[in-house]
């Protein structure tokens, strides 16, 4: 297969900073001292050690009352209650799966967590036990939403809502988790005819709208929407949506489905899908949508 | 504060390799003008006058030099005159003449160390303004001499910025590269030629004899006398193809027409012969040498042979005297060596020769030839306009280069020595040629030496072991004033087999000899003292060597001990070391102490002390010789100095009483009982001392000889040759004996220092003395090994702390070749200043004495004068003589002379060459007719002659030599028999 | 005195440097998007880039209750000395590099905070030129920065040698590949300066005590001026990276 191919040398590549508010906060780096008082109460990113008050990771700080956290430019996604997260099945053990989330530890999705067909209110049986793997199995990709957090950390999955479960159809991209912003709500149908889920985790599902609401007694339709082909107009639209995503990601913007959309629109100008790859296309999405965004929020 | 650039270097090695190393650019580099006012300079960085005085009648105006690299290399002895001031040496030069040649290099830095001379070192590579890159293309050389014009430019527009008045200093390029010179006036650079420049230099007389006559040597083909030497790249082939050999070139002293070079392939020696086959090779050299083919392979020659021409022109003449002498070739014949000739010179190893000017015929002319003190070293073309005063002087002359049209190599005038005949000058010049570091003590070596009225402090002694109630005593030759060891014994008094306590004390000199100090680097260096016969080159200073260090009589000294006890049958119990504080009872000599232990009349502590040490000396040294060490011998004498004007009077042989042999005995016990600890503390960096076994082929004509006497020698151990030495004996001959191991210790290989991690512990072993080791330790004043060995020691039993240098192998490694090398230099100084010594004391003197023959020459026999332990050739006229390849002996009708043929001889000395004042031997008996030197022409000597010749038995003629002025003890020489360590 | 002429008569070294200044350090982080960190380092022409995976749940034989695991691989590439070489991963060289790589990361991760995660180092030599180690260490420092993982401080790591200056000892700061083949001793030292503490120390031939110190304080420096060097680039890429999300979360 041969392919247009671009290298470029390291001193010719686009920065891909998008100039905007100048004023930089204060930066914190590891080891560094942020008080030497006793009077604060250590968060995330802090310890003490000589009785100062120490970050431990470079970012900037945060402040409520007392507590003092140093948040990093990036980490692994730390859950908390309520989050929509995007994962992966990695393993079907006693009772409950086992999710990949972009967490430092894997998630679990209780098999009491989850909507079997045949009623919310069903006891799980033996037999469902052994059924597992015909629900989820090994790699497949689910959304779902935060349940617990529990003390080491590790987050428990709960399934139990229609817009939650099995994914699929569709194009996964993971961006780094603190690029996303916190929602109310993390589904959206974009006007351009597909649908992203943002993972609270960093983990985007982008798939074709669906047209009619599942039932979800209604398996076998279940199996023919999997085998249903995507129409390739459908394709190309995720594939640019997906290239935005790239484009905004690369310039460290916020991603949700305003910025989204904006780069969407602003990407139209590029007939062809592939053009979005470029570096300088990228960057010129990525500015043209934080001018809408800039402009939006002037408003 | 820097700036950084990368560069890339690439270079190819073997399989192509592409190295890049980063070349760092700064801007903080200063150019050490007073007169610039730009470089942020402290007080002390300004090297360079603001207004230098020009000295130079081509420039009149104020202005610095810049060197090339020729000329640094070339002119080093001009730049070492105080004549040039404020010059800028180039970091381009500085590393090309490091390259080149590291002597020159560092006279070079020791010039830019003398805040006086004004030399400043500019980094021009690693300034940002002055460095360039080599074009693609561009030769190295080029590139340099490129960067060098790039720093002359930078310099002069630099020091012109902020100097808007014009007042200061233009720059002067010096350089001999003609190219060079063409491309610098292009560019605007003042330049010059180093002889056109001192030429013009006012105010510096001799300046312009120091000028080197360089040319380059091979391009001189018009008139060439010697064939062209081969290019560094066809030497380079043809080794690596093994066509050609390398290998160092040594002269031969007695035919300056031959030389040898040890070549790896070949089992001996390559011969080189001839004025072609040695193609201007000076000894020393490393050469390339061509091995001709096997139908022209020689014999050594045997005869003796000086270039006595008086500078014959650039001539050579025919080499017939040298090939003539060669039969035709027996093939099968094992003194035929390998032959071949120098192609090539790989890498000169000149230095600085002693010597004085040969009377030049023509009054006033400035070209001279100056014959060097080393027989090995031609001639010397030197110009001088000085000659005059110069005749009379030793000099120091330097090589410069050997041209193809010249028959000797040009060289020019460094400095003199003082006038011939001088005392001062004579034993300047054997110092020099014998590398020996003899400059007085530094101001930064006095400085670490404790003051005058130093005492031991009380805390000290607290640390120390007192001994200072023990009866110690030291035995010494008589004169000594660098006690350096003492010793005590004393009954054991306790229950079961007898048994003594015996202690040697050591001065303590790593007391005051601190590691790194400029004292103790300065005694690195000088590893040794040397002595001459009326001169001692101190290791460390006086007040050292002859008080604090030295263990005297009734004085309270610090020490290092080792203890034994010891039974009666001389086996140690065991062995203890420690620091100690002694108060030696008396510092006696050999004879003292002697007497002391004839005298039975003596009882008290000191003479029972003595007995005691005497007898178990005499016990440790039959368990020694039943070991297997040898006795060797060589002649050793003593001078009579007169005391006034330090000129030798009177000769005699040294003595040995028994009590050398027991200062002797114990010492070698001590130097192997620390030896043996330090073995066993250190193995990767003790240092040692071994004697490596000969091999059998130093032994051949040695055996020879011996066997035409009668005696076969067992050479196989150290053992058995021990046991066949004592067995050879001539009653009638009572010399016999010790000649023979005389000519025993010339086939044996030196001792040496090592550091126990370089060898394998069987290759400690020490022939000589049949020790499985052995090291130094009783002299620390007077040998840097025992310094170093004090201290491992030290650190071995906790009473000092180490440091890093002396735990360090290949530190170790380097410190013993430097020892070996001032060891072996030191020896052959003191010979050579005892040949010195023996010449004055011939100076109007002539005599007949008795010899015995060393070695028999085709021309000339080897005769030994025992009474001076002198040597020398009797030549052999050919005409008369006919000399026996096979049996080696001469023969002139029913005369044989053979080896240990015992002889009469006359000795004069032969002044009529300066340089070379040599001992003649004239043949008296065996009478020879037309040879034989005939007594009636010198009447008076006559009774001196015939007594001596009829002495068969010289211990008869004790006293019957009556009215001789001098003494006629010559056949009572008790060569000092000194094992060889 | 022992080793070989490292220092120039006019007090420089073979590259042109003083004895106390390091090489040029270049260094960026976050130059991949697949890992948690990333970075690239150059100390003059030593090149090492290094990647960050985690902290991820542990594999079960590797799991510790106590902290996290950190799993380092150090690997040379071909081309990265002047014969170019076929480098097995995990060959002896590697495997030690890569043990004394994690002592050092470990010693300044937070590793109390994630037990039974693991943390994997990814490092690879680009192009060796003398101080591979501590290059590796300083860019995986850097890449744990960037992957926001807590850290005490940061790990710095630097070589020192000693030459002599007449007799005088004077430590070499920061040993290129030239030096350190011409055959003298190379102290290298990890530690988190900030602390003042020692991860890992390692010398390559023996060093008498008596210069044990000044050349253990002259790497130590050499620490103090990476870790600012370090600190500035971790700065400038927190800089670069933060702007736009402080406008948007406003």
């Amino acid at each position: 297969m041969t392919g247009h191919v671009s290298i470029k040398l390291a001193s010719e590549r686009v920065n891909h900073c998008v100039a905007a508010n100048n004023e930089l906060p204060r930066f914190y780096t590891p080891g560094e001292v942020i008080s030497g008082m006793q009077d604060f109460m250590r968060g995330h990113g802090t310890y003490t050690e000589d009785d100062c008050l120490k970050s431990s990771v470079a970012g900037v700080m945060q402040k409520v009352n007392k507590l003092i956290c140093i948040r990093p430019l990036k980490s692994r996604y730390v859950g908390e209650i309520g989050d929509v997260v995007v994962g992966r099945v990695l393993e079907v053990q006693q009772r409950r799966w086992k999710i990949e989330t972009n967490s430092r530890l894997d998630s679990v999705l209780q098999l009491s967590s989850v909507n079997l067909p045949g009623g919310e209110l069903r006891r799980r049986s033996a037999e469902d036990e052994q059924m597992m793997r015909k629900h989820l199995q090994e790699g497949d990709l689910i959304s779902a939403e935060v349940q617990s957090v529990f003390s080491d950390g590790s987050l428990s999955l709960h399934t139990r809502s229609l817009k939650y479960g099995k994914l699929v159809q569709g194009t996964l991209v993971k961006v780094f988790p603190s690029l996303i912003k916190r929602r109310k709500n993390h589904f959206h149908n974009l006007p351009c005819g597909i649908s992203v889920i943002i993972g609270n985790n960093g983990y985007i599902w982008i798939s074709p709208q669906q047209q009619d609401i599942l039932l979800e007694d209604n398996k076998d339709e279940i199996q023919n929407y999997e085998l249903q082909p995507v129409s390739r107009t459908d394709r190309e639209t995720m594939a640019r949506v997906k290239n935005c995503i790239a484009a905004l990601v690369a310039s460290k913007m916020m991603l949700d489905d305003t910025s989204i959309m904006f780069a969407f629109e602003e990407s139209l100008k590029y007939d062809n899908v592939k053009d979005l790859l470029d570096p300088e296309a990228m960057l010129d999405i990525a500015f043209l949508a934080q001018h809408r965004i800039n402009t939006v929020m002037e408003d | 504060m820097w700036t950084t650039k990368t560069f890339l270097t690439k270079t190819k090695r073997g399989n192509i390799l592409k190295i890049v190393r980063e070349h760092y650019l700064r801007d903080d580099l200063l150019c050490g003008s007073a007169a610039c006012n730009i470089c942020p300079h402290k007080d002390d960085e300004y090297i360079l006058d603001s207004k230098p005085h020009s000295i130079c009648a081509l420039f009149d105006y104020e202005h610095y030099l810049i060197l090339d690299t020729n000329v640094v290399l070339h002119q080093i002895d001009v730049l070492e005159e105080d004549a040039l001031t404020n010059v800028i040496i180039l970091q381009t030069v500085l590393e090309e003449v490091k390259h080149q040649n590291t002597a020159i290099y560092q006279r070079l830095l020791e010039i830019i160390g003398k805040k006086t001379r004004k030399f400043y070192s500019f980094v021009n590579e690693h300034h940002k303004d002055t460095y360039i890159e080599r074009n693609p293309g561009e030769k190295q050389n080029d590139r340099n001499d490129r960067a060098i014009r790039k720093a002359a430019a930078w310099y002069a527009s630099h020091l012109s910025i902020n100097n808007l008045d014009g007042q200061y200093p233009q720059i002067v390029l010096l350089t001999d590269d003609e190219n060079n010179r063409k491309i610098a006036q292009e560019e605007g650079i003042v330049c010059c030629s180093v002889k056109d420049y001192i030429e013009n230099v006012n105010g510096f007389v001799g300046l312009v004899d120091k000028l080197s006559k360089n040319v380059i040597p091979e391009s001189c083909s018009k008139d060439a006398l010697y064939p062209a030497h081969l290019t560094p790249t066809q030497i380079h082939t043809g080794i690596r193809n093994g066509k050609l050999y390398q290998g160092t070139f040594h002269a031969s002293r007695e035919n300056f027409l031959e030389g040898t070079s040890v070549v790896s392939g070949f089992e001996k020696p390559i011969l080189l012969q001839g004025h072609i086959g040695i193609n201007r090779a000076v000894d020393g050299d490393i050469v390339a040498i061509e091995i001709l083919p096997k139908e022209e392979w020689r014999k050594p020659s045997d005869i003796v042979l000086e270039d006595k021409a008086d500078d014959p022109g650039d001539l050579l003449e025919e080499d017939t005297e040298l090939l003539t002498s060669v039969k035709p070739i027996d093939t099968s014949d094992d003194e035929i060596t390998p032959t071949g000739k120098v192609v090539g010179i790989i890498r000169r190893k000149w230095r600085q020769y002693c010597g004085i000017l040969k009377p030049s015929k023509f009054p006033g002319a400035t070209r001279h030839l100056f014959t060097p003190a080393e027989r090995k070293i031609p001639h010397v073309r030197i110009e001088t306009r000085q000659s005059d005063v110069l005749a009379s002087q030793r000099i120091l002359v330097a090589l410069d280069s050997w041209p193809r049209n010249s028959r000797y190599p040009l060289g020019h005038f460094v400095r003199s020595l003082g006038p011939i005949g001088d005392k001062n000058a004579e034993n300047e010049v054997i110092l020099l040629e014998h590398d020996i570091p003899h400059a007085r003590f530094s101001e930064a070596v006095l400085a670490c030496l404790p003051p005058d009225d130093w005492t031991i402090p009380e805390e000290e002694i607290k640390k120390r072991v007192d001994l200072r109630g023990l009866c110690i005593c030291s035995v010494d030759p008589p004169g000594c004033t660098d006690i350096d060891d003492a010793l005590h014994a004393r009954a054991l008094r306790r229950a079961g087999p007898r048994a003594y306590e015996v202690g040697v004390h050591i001065a303590d000199v790593t007391h005051f000899v601190r590691p790194n100090t400029a004292l103790d680097k300065e005694a690195a260096l000088r590893s040794t003292t040397v002595y001459l016969v009326d001169k001692r080159i101190d290791m460390v200073p006086d007040l050292l060597s002859s008080n604090l260090c030295s263990l005297r009589g009734g004085e309270e000294r610090l020490a290092f001990s080792c203890v034994w006890e010891i039974d009666e049958n001389a086996n140690v119990i065991s062995t203890k070391f420690h620091k100690s504080v002694i108060k030696s009872r008396s510092a006696m000599t050999y004879e003292e102490a002697q007497l002391i232990i004839d005298d039975r009349s003596r009882q008290d502590e000191i003479a029972s002390s003595l007995r005691v040490l005497n007898a178990l000396a005499k016990k440790l040294k039959r368990k020694r010789l039943d070991n297997g060490a040898l006795l060797l011998a060589s002649p050793e004498i003593r001078f009579q100095v007169d005391s006034e004007t330090h000129e030798p009077m009177e000769v005699q042989a040294k003595k040995i009483l028994d009590t050398n042999s027991m200062v002797e005995e114990f010492m070698l016990l001590a130097n192997v009982s620390v030896a043996e600890r330090l073995a066993r503390d250190f193995p990767q960096c003790a240092l040692l001392r071994r004697h490596p076994a000969p091999p059998p082929a130093y032994f051949h004509t040695f055996l020879k000889a011996a066997s035409q006497q009668g005696f076969e020698l067992d050479v196989s151990t150290n053992k058995s040759f021990s046991k066949s030495l004592d067995a050879a004996v001539i009653p009638e001959r009572p010399f016999f004996n010790t000649l023979l191991r005389i000519m025993a210790t010339r086939c044996m290989q030196q001792a040496v220092y090592f550091s126990s991690g370089t060898r394998t512990q069987e290759e400690f072993y020490h022939y000589g003395l049949a020790c499985p080791i052995y090291t130094h330790f009783t002299s620390p004043i007077r040998r840097y090994a025992d310094v170093i060995v004090h201290r491992l020691l030290a650190a071995s039993i906790g009473a000092d702390v180490t440091h890093a240098t002396l735990l360090d192998t290949k530190h170790a490694d380097a410190l013993c070749d430097n020892l070996n090398y001032r060891h072996r230099q030191a020896q052959y100084a003191g010979r050579a200043s005892v040949a010195l010594n023996t010449h004055i004391l011939f100076k109007n003197r002539v005599e007949i004495e008795s010899a015995v023959v060393l070695a028999v020459k085709r021309n000339a026999l080897q005769v030994l004068i025992p009474k001076y332990g002198l040597e020398g050739p009797l030549y052999l006229p050919s005409d008369k003589f006919t000399y026996n390849e096979e049996e080696h002996f001469q023969i002139c009708d029913d005369v044989i002379l053979k080896t240990f043929d015992e002889l009469t001889v006359r000795l004069s000395l032969d002044s009529t060459n300066l340089q070379h004042r040599k001992l003649v031997f004239q043949l008296v008996k065996p009478h020879i007719p037309g040879f034989s030197y005939e007594p009636e022409k010198e009447g008076e000597k006559m009774d001196v002659e015939t007594v001596v010749a009829e002495k068969s038995n010289p211990e008869d003629n004790k006293g019957k030599s009556t009215q001789k002025k001098k003494r006629k003890d010559n056949a009572e020489i008790k060569s000092k028999k000194k094992i060889k360590k | 005195m022992p080793g070989p002429d490292l220092l120039s008569s006019q007090g420089l070294r073979l590259d042109g440097r003083r004895p106390n200044e390091l090489r040029r350090i270049r260094c960026k982080l976050g130059v991949f998007t697949q890992p948690d960190g990333s970075a690239y380092l150059e100390q003059g022409n030593t090149k090492v880039l290094a990647a960050v995976y985690g902290p991820h749940q542990a594999s079960k034989s590797k799991t510790s209750t106590d902290g996290v695991v950190v799993n380092c691989q150090y690997s040379m590439a071909t081309f990265s000395t002047g014969e170019r070489k076929n480098r097995p991963r995990g060959d002896r060289k590697s495997q030690e590099m890569s043990l004394h790589l994690r002592q050092s990361l470990t010693a300044a991760i937070k590793t109390e905070l994630y037990p039974r995660s693991q943390i994997d180092v990814y490092v690879e030599v680009l192009q060796a030129d003398g101080g591979a180690y501590c290059a590796s260490v300083n860019a995986a420092t850097l890449a744990l920065v960037d992957a926001g993982i807590p850290l005490k401080a940061y790990a710095c790591a630097c070589t020192a040698s000693i030459a002599w200056r007449g007799s005088e000892p004077e430590p070499l700061v920061d040993v290129g590949h030239v030096e350190e083949a011409a055959g003298g001793v190379c102290l290298t030292v990890s530690s988190l300066p900030s602390t003042r503490s020692v991860a890992l120390l390692e010398l390559s031939h023996k060093l008498h005590m008596d210069y044990f110190d000044v050349v253990l304080s002259r790497a130590m420096q050499g620490c103090r001026d990476i870790e600012v060097i370090l600190d500035r680039a971790v700065r400038e890429h927190l800089a670069e990276g933060w702007t736009k999300q402080d406008v948007v979360t406003i």
